[in-house]
C-alpha cells in the first residue's frame, strides 16, 4: 500500500511546535517521521487512527456519542460551579468552544498554566 | 510590575548573540530548541552560528543542557529571586551586600561577570523554565526576570521568553486572554469574567472541593493532582475528552474518545513565542475532534432554560 506523505507537519508535543516535520502514514499509523526529535517521533507513533477505545463511556459502560454528549450536558447544566480544565493539548478552535461552554454553564475555566 | 519585553524565535535565531537559559533543561525537554531556534543556527546578524553566540545556563544542578553551555552557573535551590535582584542592582551599578550574595551559591565575581556580559551583548535573551517559575517565589521570580530584561534595555536590546511545555498551553493563554481578558483561572460564575489565581486555579478548587462538576479536556489530573483533588474529581460528575482512556477517565462519569490534536485533528496551535501555526494531520481518526464534541455539548446546554440572563457576545460565530 502506498504511504501518504505529509510535508511541513506540525509537532505539538513540546512548546517548540516544530512545523518542519515530514510524516509517512498508512491508513492507521504514522510509520516514519523525518526531522522530529526523539520525543516528537514517539509522540507521532504513539497515536494511531485505530479504534482502540469505545467511542464513549458513561458510568464506566460503553455508550454512544449522542448519549455521552447529552449526559455531559446534563451534568454541566445542573452544576452550580462546573470547572473546565486542561486545554493544553487541544486546538485553539476547541479552546474557544470550551470558553464559550464555560460561560454558558456559568463555570470556571483554567489551564495547566495555573499549576 | 508587569509587561514582558519579548520577540519571536525567528528574531532570536537571526540576532541573539547572548543566550541565557534559566531553570530549564532544553536538551531533554525541548530537544530542538538549540538547533532550530537558538544556538547552532546561522542567522542574518550572527552569520557564524554557534561561534557568534554565548550561552549561559543557570540551574540548581548540572543537567545535560550544561554540555551545550559556555558558562554554567550552579545556584542554590530557591535563590533565583535573590540572584535576579542582585543582577538588577549590579547592572545599574548599585552596591550589593557581598555576605548575602554568598548564600546564593555564586560569587560576586560570577554575578559581576554575568551582569557585564548582559550589558555588552548586542541582543540578549533569557529563556526561563519551570525551575524558575515553579519553585520558591513562583510568579515573583518570573516578574524579576521580566524586570531585569526590561531594565537591560537601557543599555542594549534584551528580551525574555518562558519555555512553555505542553504543545498548546501558550494557545490556551492566548485564547483566554483575547476572549475573557485573562490568561487562566477565570471564573464566569457571575456571567462576566473574574481572575483570581489561588481562588480560581484548578488545584485549589479541587482540593477545597469548591466545584460540583468538571470537564477535563486533554489533561490527566487523575494522575498528577494532589490526592484530595483526585478524590474530589471522583466524587463529582467528571467528564473527560481524550484520545485515550486515561486515569481520569476511569474515575469519571463520562469519557468521550476524541481525535488526537495534530495527528488526526486539524486546527491551530501557538508556539512558545506566541506565533500561531496550522496543524497538518496525517491520519483520519474514527473519532470526532475535541472541537466538535465541545460544540455539541455547548449546543445541548444551550437548549436548556437559561440559568441567568444570557450574553450572546462570546459564542463563536461560524
Ligand atoms: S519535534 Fe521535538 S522539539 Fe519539535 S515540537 Fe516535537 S517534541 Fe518539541
Amino acid at each position: 500500500m502506498s504511504l501518504n506523505i505529509v510535508q511541513h507537519a506540525t509537532c505539538t508535543f513540546c512548546g517548540c511546535v516544530c512545523d518542519d516535520i515530514e510524516l509517512h502514514a498508512d491508513a492507521e499509523k504514522i510509520v516514519k517521521t523525518k526531522h522530529a526529535c526523539s520525543l516528537g517521533e514517539a509522540w507521532f507513533r504513539n497515536h494511531t487512527a485505530e479504534r482502540l477505545y469505545p467511542e464513549a463511556l458513561v458510568d464506566g459502560q460503553p455508550a454512544t456519542l449522542d448519549t455521552a454528549i447529552d449526559t455531559a450536558a446534563d451534568h454541566l447544566y445542573k452544576a452550580h460551579m462546573p470547572l473546565v480544565y486542561g486545554l493544553s493539548n487541544i486546538t485553539c478552535e476547541a479552546q474557544r468552544e470550551a470558553i464559550s461552554l464555560a460561560e454558558l454553564a456559568g463555570g470556571v475555566i483554567d489551564s495547566h498554566t495555573s499549576l | 510590575m508587569g509587561g514582558k519585553v519579548t520577540c519571536t524565535l525567528g528574531e532570536i535565531k537571526n540576532r541573539a548573540d547572548f543566550i541565557v537559559y534559566w531553570g530549564g533543561n532544553p536538551a531533554e525537554c525541548h530537544p530542538r530548541h538549540f538547533t532550530k531556534y537558538t544556538l547552532t543556527q546561522k542567522g542574518k546578524f550572527v552569520p557564524n552560528g554557534r561561534k557568534d553566540r554565548t550561552m549561559v545556563l543557570v540551574d540548581i544542578r548540572e543537567t545535560p543542557s550544561a554540555r551545550a553551555a559556555d558558562i554554567f552557573l550552579q545556584i542554590k535551590p530557591g535563590k533565583d529571586f535573590e540572584i535576579l535582584t542582585t543582577l538588577r542592582a549590579l547592572v545599574k551599578g548599585h552596591r550589593v551586600n557581598e555576605a548575602s550574595v554568598a548564600e546564593t551559591g555564586l560569587s560576586i565575581e560570577q554575578l559581576r561577570d554575568l551582569a557585564d556580559r548582559m550589558k555588552q551583548a548586542r541582543f540578549g535573551v533569557i529563556f526561563f523554565g519551570m525551575g524558575l517559575s515553579m519553585t520558591r517565589g513562583k510568579h515573583m521570580n518570573s516578574a524579576a526576570v521580566l524586570m531585569l530584561a526590561a531594565e537591560l534595555n537601557a543599555f542594549t536590546k534584551f528580551v525574555t521568553m518562558p519555555m512553555r511545555g505542553h504543545g498548546n498551553v501558550t494557545g490556551s493563554d492566548m485564547v483566554m486572554r483575547w476572549s475573557t481578558g485573562y490568561p487562566f483561572g477565570v471564573s464566569l460564575c457571575r456571567g462576566y469574567p473574574r481572575f483570581n489565581p489561588g481562588e480560581f486555579s484548578t488545584v485549589d478548587l479541587l482540593v477545597r472541593g469548591d466545584v460540583d462538576a468538571a470537564l477535563v479536556l486533554g489533561a490527566d489530573p487523575g494522575a498528577t493532582m494532589p490526592q484530595p483533588g483526585i478524590d474530589h474529581l471522583a466524587r463529582i460528575p467528571t467528564i473527560v475528552l481524550d484520545p485515550k482512556v486515561t486515569h481520569t477517565s476511569r474515575l469519571a462519569r463520562v469519557h468521550i474518545t476524541t481525535a488526537a490534536t495534530g495527528i488526526s485533528a486539524p486546527g491551530t496551535v501557538y508556539r512558545m513565542d506566541e506565533i500561531p501555526l496550522p496543524l497538518r494531520p496525517a491520519l483520519v481518526s474514527p473519532y470526532p475532534t475535541d472541537e466538535e464534541v465541545i460544540r455539541r455539548i455547548r449546543e445541548a446546554v444551550a437548549k436548556k432554560p437559561a440559568w441567568a440572563q444570557r450574553p450572546a457576545a462570546m459564542a463563536p460565530t461560524n
